[in-house]
């Protein structure tokens, strides 16, 4: 489970908070959303949820931030990434870049870990097929549709294998028909036991994907 | 520039080849002006030629590589044969920035001229047209940048040990002797120029 317990934030270098304190927990399985108007910290809470916020990009966290009873602080940003994957709201920030297949861009993250190749392979396939994308796995990840990147871009990181996922507005670049591939993906990795952390404007997606809808 | 052209020829890459080394010409043409009209250049047509095969004999091999090697394969062959990924990371960062930085250049311009901005028609227009597009292209480039970094973290980029690498080029015995050969003759060819400018 994640939770955080009073959890406040500060960027280096600033003087006011970006975030909270706030105390919200996301259970395996669970979709959790958030919601909020621009700059009332959702990209914020995402960061300090994944606990790449103190950890990767330094400022000041208050509060408590646990990954299965383990504090985000303990961990490093690659531990990090095992336990709670971090999604943008731009795919195109997310994706390398420089792999000419989506599945060599899906395996970027496994391969990372140094992980043999067969585990590599199988943990790949697995990622690409939860999310029903493997169609995709030879085509040029710079020749997909919006939706289709940010699929890809969720492959990338449900291959770490995290129990976790905080996804930072991943419709927010998107149309209907596009957010809907994503919102179906979604529910797909909660299916499997992933808990889910989701930022959005969108109200009717968080309607239809969460149990909880948290107000910052 | 013969075993550029004819590894260009093996990979079936010589009209692209052909082509890349085409953006030579404005070069050779001020050479040969330089060279055969202005006293200060005094080579003549010969002087011309000889700086533009050494220009050819310097710029075809690059030309070749990037012509018949995927960016992906050429960084796996950079990381299985030592060169730390974080390394490896920077040079495949740097192939890529040109392809990103036009894509970027296209989208800001869309967005300028979705704003009114006239970038089209006589070339003063286009130039004065280019300043609106500086700032967000460098600003846009240098915020994504922390982005990148951070996404890279978020895919434990920065985990200890070696990179499981998935794809090697195949390497023959007749590779690896042609590559070893070449580079023989590069040192004795090197070795006798110095050989000939010391006498």
């Amino acid at each position: 489970m994640i939770v955080l317990d009073e959890a406040a934030y500060r960027y280096p270098g600033a003087a006011a908070w970006a975030l909270g304190p706030i105390s919200l927990e996301v259970r395996p399985g669970e979709v959790v959303g958030v919601r909020g108007a621009n700059e009332s910290g959702k990209s914020t809470l995402c960061l300090v949820a994944s606990g790449l916020a103190p950890a990767a990009i330094g400022g000041e966290l208050r509060g408590r931030v646990l990954v299965d009873g383990r504090p985000t602080s303990d961990l490093r940003p690659h531990e990090l990434a095992r336990s709670c994957g971090l999604l943008f709201d731009n795919p195109a920030v997310q994706l390398t870049g420089l792999h000419r297949t989506v599945y060599d861009e899906v395996a970027f993250g496994p391969c990372n870990l140094g992980l043999p190749e067969a585990e590599v392979r199988e943990r790949t396939r697995t990622a690409l097929d939860v999310l029903a994308i493997g169609h995709l796995a030879d085509r040029h990840p710079q020749r997909l549709s919006g939706g289709e990147s940010q699929l890809v871009a969720l492959a990338g990181l449900l291959a770490l294998g995290p129990g976790y996922l905080a996804l930072d507005e991943p419709t927010s670049r998107l149309d209907a028909e596009r957010s809907d591939l994503v919102a179906r993906a979604i529910e797909r990795v909660a299916r499997i036991g992933v808990g889910v952390l989701v930022a959005e404007h969108d109200e009717a997606l968080l309607a239809r994907l969460c149990a909880r809808v948290v107000g910052l | 520039m013969v075993v550029s052209a004819l590894a260009a020829l093996r990979a079936g890459r010589l009209r692209r080849v052909a082509l890349a080394a085409l953006a030579l010409a404005p070069v050779a043409l001020s050479s040969i002006v330089i060279n055969s009209l202005l006293p200060a250049g005094g080579g003549g047509l010969g002087g011309a030629l000889a700086a533009l095969l050494r220009l050819l004999g310097a710029t075809l091999p690059a030309t070749v590589l990037f012509a018949t090697t995927e960016v992906d394969d050429l960084l796996n062959e950079l990381e299985a044969r030592g060169l730390g990924r974080r390394s490896t990371l920077v040079v495949g960062t740097a192939l890529a920035a040109v392809p990103r930085t036009q894509a970027r250049a296209v989208e800001v311009i869309e967005a300028q001229r979705a704003r009114g901005l006239d970038t089209e028609g006589a070339w003063w227009r286009r130039l004065r047209g280019l300043l609106p597009l500086v700032a967000p292209l460098v600003i846009g480039s240098l915020a994504e940048v922390e982005d990148r970094a951070l996404a890279l973290e978020a895919r434990a980029f920065g985990a200890p040990g070696r990179r499981t690498l998935l794809r090697r080029l195949p390497d023959s015995r007749v590779q690896w002797a042609l590559r070893w050969a070449l580079a023989a003759v590069a040192v004795i060819g090197l070795a006798g120029r110095v050989a000939v400018a010391v006498r």
